[in-house]
């Protein structure tokens, strides 16, 4: 197994790419510490040590709160749960713009989407536009396995205005996810725009979760396969810091999920600030921290 | 020297010196030092086999002098949630131990002025009459310690008498971090100075038993006195070789006087490993899921672990802290075979024991850790008024439980 790593090292170092089954042979290794090397060569070679993250702040949209948390610092006002109408959605959308002043807003799974708009790609275009017209930005998830046709969809949504820059991993397949992460690939050839490809799942058994060794090394194997996306993405708070952390030395380059309100939870001497910050730095990276649009914000 | 050349001689199994560890420690790449430490691990363990034992981890009591600014888990003497375990409680948690495949308690706990040595020696001396086989890995050094003090005995006696009631061996609690400075900022010097704990130690490997050796990191120390720390263990492993095992663990913070935030997960894969690097006189590094949590736990089987550490069933110490997470043996062989190694059953000298036990026998499965008593429980230990109380509080209480006694009869 060490010769196949050795091997797909090799050619990636001679600016070779890998193919579907290097990845199986990647994820089928427990060499570690030589796939997460691999993947960091490549991401540092795309950003250095620029290390990304954006504070979020998670409304549901059953409950759109009258008024946002004082002096909110946040990259992206995110509409969360699936609304049970389309006339819910739109409602949630007006309510929530009405807040977010100049902090981007986004919403909804765009597969939820697709099944209110209930019909094919014109019915989801039309949704979307007036979700657009309602004040929404961008779409919230796009879980490339839970959308039907995703390339017709995300072509759909963004000529309704809505930005669609991450890709996303809903459930694992029985492959490990290597078909979606090359589904990823195959749709930013064909449609470009994505920013970010976040290939942990959003979903999880809970008898049977994947492991710290099956999420670092989809990570990697994500950075080795998906080189035509610019960052990959691990969600702080569905993964936790200590594994989200280590991500970023195994090709992740990018955190989503943080945290743009205090929850107490960290205790009163560290804010999630300087938790990211911390964290980020402790991994001999730098932190930046960006908007829902990717511009770099802050100090 | 440069990382490289470093890194050439500890592939070479060169031994390296502090300054050497330093520099690794702090320009290494995480992936050079996790490469350095994993390749120290199948050298030293070529079968590719992870070791892990089925014990509980009881406290026998919460109530403690020591007063250290990084615990959450101890109560002051006279605290209404102060408690002594009785001896059918501790029975009770031993057979649910048995149930589950184990045949140890880590039994550990305060310093408690009111439980003399002589309460030890009936509760060790009564475990081994009911379970003859069962193994007590207890008392760590500051207890050993308090001990001696209490009893007015030096060290090697207080030993000696353990292990005549049936001590099997010592857990390397206590040990923090092992330089003075900050053991004086954690407020833990009076309990065991740095020598002190060394101490107890070189005893009780010269009395022929075996210990393991921990350090718990992220408090106030610098990354010179971490590896200070290790250099220490090293030099006394050298002296006796009587450790069995090297664990570390990051404080954790939550609800302690210290306060404060809990070292990354990079950190502690990077202390892992340098301590891998470092321990080449140690045969096994435990992985401490019980605070990185289950995958970090795992992940620290590429940066230099050989073991995954108790399934421990019982946690108390760390859970007050704010680290509440469970691995029960089906959870742990998963994570093993998962990164590509055999697991396998041990006792504390690290002898296998076999196969996964659940695999020949069902076993209830464990979704939780239990802890050292259910909320509201206030009942005093039956034992301890047997012995004499040392404690003004201790003293006061028995006083009004006599004289409610009287009022009840009279």
């Amino acid at each position: 197994m060490a010769s196949v790593i050795g091997a797909i090292a090799e050619r990636l170092s001679q600016g070779g790419t890998i193919d579907a089954s290097d990845a199986h042979a990647i994820l089928d290794t427990h060499d570690l510490i030589a796939v997460g090397a691999l993947a960091d060569d490549v991401r540092r070679r795309m950003h250095g040590t620029r290390t990304t993250f954006q504070r979020v702040l998670e409304v549901h949209c059953d409950g759109v709160p009258a008024s946002l948390p004082d002096a909110l610092a946040a990259g992206e006002v995110r509409l969360v749960g699936c609304p049970p109408s389309a006339e819910a959605a739109i409602a949630a959308v007006r309510a929530a713009s009405a807040l977010v002043g100049a902090i981007p807003l986004s919403g909804f799974a765009l597969a939820d989407l697709q099944a209110l708009a209930g019909g094919g790609t014109d019915a989801l275009e039309q949704l979307c536009a007036t979700l657009r017209g309602a004040g929404l930005q961008m779409v919230a998830e796009t879980s490339v396995d839970a959308v039907n046709d995703a390339g017709a969809a995300i072509a759909a949504a963004r000529r309704a205005g809505l930005l669609v820059t991450t890709l996303a991993v809903r459930a694992l397949p029985a492959d490990r996810g290597v078909s979606l992460l090359g589904l990823a690939r195959t749709l930013q050839d064909s449609l470009g725009g994505f920013r970010a490809l976040a290939p942990l799942p959003r979903t999880s058994s809970t008898s049977l979760p994947t492991t710290g060794y099956d999420d670092v090394k989809l990570v990697a194997v994500a950075r080795l396969l998906a080189t035509n996306i610019p960052s990959i993405q691990v969600d702080w708070a569905l993964y936790g810091p200590k594994l989200a952390q280590v991500a970023l030395t195994a090709g992740a380059d990018d955190v989503d999920g943080v945290s743009a309100v205090e929850t107490g939870m960290l205790g009163p001497r560290r804010s999630a600030m300087a938790e990211i910050r911390g964290n980020i730095e402790a991994a001999a990276l730098v932190p930046v921290e960006r908007n829902a649009r990717w511009e770099a914000v802050g100090g | 020297m440069t990382i490289q050349k470093l890194a050439d001689r500890v592939m070479e199994g060169a031994r390296i010196d502090r300054d050497e560890a330093l520099e690794l420690y702090l320009h290494a790449p995480t992936a050079v030092l996790g490469g350095l430490a994993d390749a120290i691990r199948a050298r030293k363990h070529p079968d590719r086999l992870v070791t892990y034992i089925i014990d509980r981890n009881v406290n026998y009591t919460n109530v403690c002098v020591a007063r250290c600014n990084f615990c959450a888990f101890y109560r002051p003497v006279g605290a209404p949630d102060g408690y002594v375990l009785g001896f059918e409680e501790i029975f009770r948690k031993i057979d649910e131990t048995i149930e589950l495949g184990g045949g140890q308690l880590l039994l550990q706990g305060g310093h408690n002025p009111d439980l003399p040595l002589e309460w030890y020696e009936d509760l060790f001396r009564a475990v081994k009459q009911r379970y003859p086989a069962f193994r007590l890995h207890a008392l760590s050094p500051p207890e050993v310690i308090h001990l001696s003090r209490l009893s007015r005995l030096p060290v090697p006696q207080v030993i000696e008498r353990l292990v005549g009631v049936g001590l099997d061996s010592i857990p390397g609690g206590g040990a923090e971090i092992l330089v003075d400075r900050v053991r004086k900022l954690l407020n833990c010097y009076s309990k065991a100075t740095a020598d002190e704990w060394l101490d107890v130690m070189r005893h009780a490997h010269l009395a022929g038993l075996r210990t393991t050796a921990t350090m718990m990191y992220g408090t106030v120390e610098t990354l010179e006195e971490r590896l200070e720390h290790v250099f220490r263990l090293r030099d006394l492993q050298d002296e006796t070789a009587g450790f069995t095992a090297f664990i570390t663990w990051s404080y954790q913070p939550e609800h302690t006087e210290l306060g404060g935030h809990e070292a990354t997960g990079v950190d502690y894969l990077r202390t892992l490993a340098i301590a891998r690097i470092v321990l080449d006189n140690f045969d096994n590094l435990q992985a401490s899921w019980v605070t990185q949590g289950g995958k970090v736990g795992q992940l620290s089987l590429a940066y230099g672990a050989n073991d995954m550490g108790s399934v421990m069933i019982e946690e108390n110490v760390v859970r007050a802290a704010g680290a509440s997470y469970c691995m029960d043996e089906i959870e742990i062989v998963r994570n093993v075979e998962n990164a590509g190694f055999i697991p396998k059953r041990r006792n504390m000298h690290y002898e296998v024991l076999g196969d996964p036990i659940f695999r020949e026998r069902a076993v209830p499965r464990m979704l939780e850790l239990a802890v050292a008593r259910t909320d509201g429980d206030t009942s005093r230990s039956p034992e301890i008024d047997r012995y004499a109380a040392r404690s003004a509080a201790e003293k006061a209480a028995r006083r009004s439980s006599a004289e409610d006694k009287a009022g009840r009869t009279g």
